[in-house]
């Protein structure tokens, strides 16, 4: 308990520290002067160096040491938080010299998520034929669609990439890819989940709903390529964006398959796992789901494993996580049900 | 009954607005989608100008006769909602603009 004389609103005890973002930690460093000067000499160490070169500077490796006791070392960023982009790359430029770097999987920059996909459902019972038993006959697909075109800012939002990315730029160039993953990334950051996991995550009895699901996202400019790439070529090139890299590392922090939980998510958490799957969405890692079958989902970014070399099993391994995921796959599905299971905790 | 429905027809113009399937639209499109349709009714009679009472009173004299005038205000939209975009059944996105209203006035 906090209570007590000195506890008034932003002057919290000492000792107790409150998790802070990033760039409010950044705020914090620069009013100190021992801090600033070390985090400067940090970031001129990194600029355009790698961490082994870094750290073979002893100056480079002092600042790094000093800097781990400062606010700066624990902080996170928030998922469409504003200065997003400024926050994490505070937070790499501190945590980038602390890891090797070439990881399989890598720590999330961003908050753990605390909400449970019941809030959701909760939220969603105001709308109509929510109720998945209601009829067999109906397309829950179109249901989210009719959902998303009666709410203003998800309608506008909606309409905003739909028309982004089926716009034709030329014979050559059938769409503009980098506009279309940006009005992708403004709807899923936006507008609220009760509307954007109906579009992506709505159950099908038929091929025309599945076929719809398939769709949400646009494909053929957001998803499909001329060339499927290698996945770990797809995730360098992820990696070298600060973004990317930390939606990445986020979507593998909580659809990680843990086979001792009872739903194969970590914390039994569903919501942060499709939370953290439609973040990637938008970026080189897009996924999507790779047929209109209703029978089994399968879903994966647009690449393949030819080409791997002798890191074949790596290559599989990343792949596998989206395509034959359990933890992913049951958030999906309990989502489409619209069932979910109380924390564990 | 009679009263009520005439009092109903004679409500100042306002927004409305009905859900509707892309397909009765009458645009030609084929889609199940569902969007909102906005549009702009009732009557516009406090509106009147002097322009409507003279445009009239040269229409009864007839020193206007073969030209086709409107001496009433009409309710009509001022403004139009954003584009829309639906998926149709055959699996092609499409977007279209100017198709609900976002404020009406009498014009």
């Amino acid at each position: 308990c906090r209570a007590g004389p000195s506890s008034l609103p932003g002057q919290d005890p000492p000792g107790w520290r409150a998790p802070v973002d990033c760039v409010r930690a950044n705020e914090l460093c620069a009013a100190e002067p021992s801090c600033s000067s070390r985090y400067r000499t940090l970031r001129q160490c990194l600029a355009g160096r790698d961490r082994n070169t870094m750290l073979a500077n002893k100056e480079c490796q002092a600042a790094l040491e000093v800097l781990q006791g400062s606010p700066l070392y624990d902080c996170r960023c928030k998922r469409a938080m504003k200065k997003e982009l400024q926050c994490l790359q505070i937070y790499w430029s501190i945590h980038l010299g602390l890891t090797e770097g070439e990881e399989f999987y890598e720590a999330s920059p961003y908050e753990p998520v605390t909400s449970r996909l019941s809030d959701i459902f909760r939220l969603a019972s105001i709308f109509s034929g929510m109720d998945p038993t209601a009829n067999s006959k109906s397309n829950h697909c179109l249901d989210a669609a009719k959902a998303c075109n009666l709410n203003d800012n998800c309608k506008r939002l909606r309409s905003g990439y739909i028309s982004t990315c089926s716009k034709e730029i030329s014979a050559a160039e059938h769409c503009s890819r980098r506009k279309c993953h940006k009005a992708l990334r403004q709807f899923f950051d936006r507008v609220p989940s009760e509307y954007t996991y109906r579009l992506l995550f709505c159950s099908c009895k038929d091929q025309a709903c599945a076929e719809r699901r398939r769709q949400t996202i646009v494909p053929s400019c957001s998803y499909e390529d001329k060339e499927k790439p290698n996945c770990l070529d797809l995730r360098s090139t992820c990696r070298t964006d600060h973004l990317c890299r930390s939606r990445l590392a986020d979507f593998h922090s909580n659809c990680q398959a843990s086979p001792q939980a009872q739903t194969g998510c970590p914390g039994d958490n569903y919501q942060a796992c499709l939370g953290s799957y439609a973040g990637l969405i938008g970026f080189d890692v897009t996924p999507n789901y790779v047929d209109a079958s209703t029978a089994g989902i399968t879903v994966s970014p647009w690449c393949s494993c030819k080409g791997s070399g002798n890191l074949e099993e790596e290559c599989e391994k990343f792949l596998r996580d989206f395509t034959e995921n359990p933890c992913l796959r049951n958030a999906i599905q309990a989502f489409g049900n619209g069932t979910d299971v109380s924390p564990s905790v | 009954g009679r009263a009520k429905r005439a009092r109903a027809r004679h409500k100042p113009c306002t927004l409305r607005q009905l859900e509707v399937s892309v397909s009765e639209l009458g645009l030609g499109y084929e889609s199940d989608e569902t969007v909102l349709f906005r549009y702009c009714s009732g009557t516009c009679d406090a509106a009147v100008r002097s322009y409507d009472l003279s445009l009239r009173s040269m229409r009864s004299s007839r020193r206007i006769r073969k030209e086709k005038v409107r001496a009433r205000p009409c309710c009509r939209p001022l403004a139009y909602d954003d584009n829309v975009s639906f998926l149709d059944a055959y699996n092609r996105y499409y977007t279209v603009n100017e198709l609900s209203a976002k404020e009406c006035g009498c014009v």
